[in-house]
């Protein structure tokens, strides 16, 4: 049982001609037991990272710990981890049974009682005890992930590696399996990296989430203080679903102008101070349709999603996403006055996207769940 | 659509038709072969030919039997061959797997070099190997038949294609399992390339068993001869035996058969479906 260290850690790929570079001096702590999600858009080396993890992958420079060994130079057979592939790569010519017992049969000494013990009880833990002796092309995709994640599990690892394990499942049995792992990960308490690219599921399930971009940190955090507080506009506008809507603006003393007759006065300018132009954003659920106002945009589309509509709106050539009560349900092509708080304001710099402001209105907490004892 | 469905018929007929020529073409020599080799030598002259088996099978076995032990001769045949299928099947597969799935200094080349040895034709490569066996005082010796081919260029390529088509996760799975190089070659990729090694198995048999002039310059003795060569004995200076040369092809193909039906239920596709999630 250990927690993991990463300390410098580069990864670059020799192509030959030129070096592409995968990871950059990516250092992180991961707590014992934590839940971590590495979480980016595709090639940001958020794989890569857990593949060196694994040690798939050789590390060009820094520095892997599990607890207080160095495992940097170590075969991934030597590390004591597991790991759950994105489409589950089950041994297609043996059964369930074989499957998951693989590997305590190649790298334990235990005797093939035990380990049909050890088997059996994953199985179960699973739900998936009928299927012990059927071949993985008979299972359903759930099934075959269950499969996998059993794999991983039986081996009681020190580190669970997961590697997008629910993208290939449709949205209702993701959403199941999401809560499920979490549940098993929390009973078994094994540090745990998961890699995504999908935002919602890091945000659902993460105790912290790291966000990357371009090989590069950007940055570690509870999920709510990534979304609240991003350190730059990357974050800001990969985190949160529906993105979050993004405009640059002049400044005039407190007063934001642009695009169009966009116009914002600050109560409090000292964060746009010295700056020419900055990046405004506002989260979807911060933005009102009012009476009167300021500022109007074009209703472009009305998705009615039950609970809550999306406003699609067009702001001179911006787009802007708003989500409003169900109530709210303007006709498409009209002009609507909007506001929102700047408590809820996100500024960034215009040039280099790091913060200058983040939300600051306070999370309404009066509903705590109490711990039954 | 009533259109539509006439031309759809009409094409089923010509398929039926060309497949039923084909067929045909290639059953007639081998019928012929069959009804001659229970024809007396006389009957298989005549014209207008006689198209019926006979009853001669026996003698013209037995002839068969007296002039040349046609009986040890397919059991020198089938021995050389079997040992040289397994052979070449592992270090093909080895080979294969190497190439499709490991980064090494100079693989393309390698890789290409084998492939151009494709290109020489058995009839040079005869006495340089002649010579080398001669030299190794290997001569009229199985082994001199069968290691010179077991690393089969065709063989080799065609593993390496297949394996190639095994999924990286599969074998990295199982690396992360705890298992070594070898053990993911033989637990993991053999065991899903089941079909391929089927076909090249009989792939591998048919040339060894068809191999004539190899085996012609370097066995000396009639009790090592293979049936390639005993067939050869039987074509003399005087006449041919045409009876016994259909006997003996008619037992040249048994073991054939029997070996692509004991491969066939190996020949079922998808071997690899529910390994990975698409």
């Amino acid at each position: 049982m250990s927690g993991i260290t990463i300390s410098g850690l580069d990864k670059v790929y020799d192509s030959g001609t030129e070096n592409v570079v995968a990871v950059e001096d990516l250092s992180v702590e991961i707590n014992h037991g934590e839940f971590l999600v590495l979480v980016g858009p595709s090639g940001c080396g958020k794989s890569t990272t857990l593949r060196c993890l694994a040690g798939l992958e050789d590390v060009t420079n820094g520095s892997i710990r599990f607890g207080d060994g160095d495992v940097t130079d170590l075969r991934a057979s030597e590390r004591d981890v597991a790991m759950v592939f994105q489409n589950y790569a089950l041994y297609p010519h043996m059964t369930v049974r074989g499957n998951i017992g693989f590997g305590l049969k190649l790298s334990t000494k235990m005797t093939g009682d035990k380990i049909e013990q050890k088997v059996e009880n994953v199985a179960e833990m699973l739900g998936i005890s009928e299927l012990l002796n059927e071949k993985p092309k008979s299972l359903s995709g759930g099934q075959q992930q269950r499969v996998a994640l059993g794999r991983a599990i039986v081996r009681e690892p020190s580190v669970f590696l997961m590697d997008e394990p629910l993208s290939n499942l449709d949205a209702k049995l993701r959403s199941d399996m999401r809560t499920e792992l979490q549940e098993l990960q929390a009973d078994l308490d094994v540090t745990t990296v998961y890699v995504t690219h999908d935002q919602t599921e890091a945000m659902a399930m993460g105790d912290r989430i790291a966000v990357m971009d371009d090989g590069v940190l950007q940055q570690v955090g509870a999920p709510e203080d990534v979304y609240r507080s991003p350190v730059n506009q990357f974050v800001a506008d990969f985190i949160g679903s529906p993105s979050i809507n993004l405009f640059t603006a002049d400044v005039d003393g407190a007063t934001l102008r642009g695009p169009g007759e966009f116009t914002y006065e600050l109560v409090d300018p000292e964060p746009v101070a010295g700056h020419d132009r900055v990046s405004v954003g506002v989260r979807p659920e911060d933005i009102t349709v009012v009476e009167a106002g300021q500022n109007t945009a074009d209703v472009t589309v009305v998705e009615p999603m039950g609970n809550e509509n999306f406003l699609y709106m067009e702001m001179a050539g911006h787009e802007l996403t708003a989500r409003v009560a169900p109530a709210v349900r303007p006709t498409e092509g009209t002009h609507v006055p909007f506001d929102f708080d700047e408590a809820a304001l996100y500024l960034f710099d215009a040039e280099t996207g790091d913060a200058l402001k983040t939300k600051t209105d306070t999370v309404d907490s009066a509903i705590v769940g109490t711990t039954e004892d | 659509m009533r259109e539509q469905r006439r031309k759809d018929a009409v094409w089923q007929f010509l398929t039926y038709a060309f497949v039923v020529t084909m067929v045909v073409v290639m059953m007639v020599p081998l019928y012929w072969m069959l009804v001659a080799a229970t024809l007396p030598q006389e009957q298989f002259l005549q014209f207008p030919p006689r198209l019926i088996p006979g009853t001669a099978f026996l003698d013209n076995f037995a002839a068969l039997q007296d002039r040349l032990d046609f009986v040890r001769t397919i059991r020198n045949s089938v021995l050389i061959a079997v040992i040289y299928t397994l052979l070449s099947l592992v270090l093909c597969s080895m080979a294969g797997f190497a190439f499709a799935k490991y980064e090494f200094k100079f693989k393309e080349p390698i890789f290409y070099t084998i492939l151009a040895t494709l290109v020489l034709p058995i009839q040079l490569l005869v006495i340089p190997l002649f010579l080398l066996m001669a030299q190794l005082d290997w001569t009229n010796t199985f082994r001199a038949i069968i290691l010179p081919w077991a690393a089969n260029p065709i063989g080799i390529f065609l593993m390496r294609q297949n394996m190639k088509s095994i999924p990286d996760a599969l074998l990295e799975s199982a690396r992360m399992d705890g298992a070594t190089e070898f053990q993911i070659f033989y637990r993991i990729a053999l065991p899903t390339m089941r079909s391929s090694l089927a076909a090249l198995a009989i792939i591998l048999f048919l040339f060894q068993w068809d191999l004539f002039l190899y085996p012609l310059v370097i066995l000396e003795s009639a009790d090592m001869y293979t049936i390639p060569i005993g067939l050869a004995q039987l074509t003399g200076f005087q006449r041919i035996y045409y009876d016994q040369i259909m006997v003996a092809a008619t037992l040249a193909i048994v073991p054939m058969v029997v070996l692509f039906l004991v491969l066939q239920k190996q020949f079922v596709s998808g071997i690899l479906a529910g390994s990975l999630k698409e």
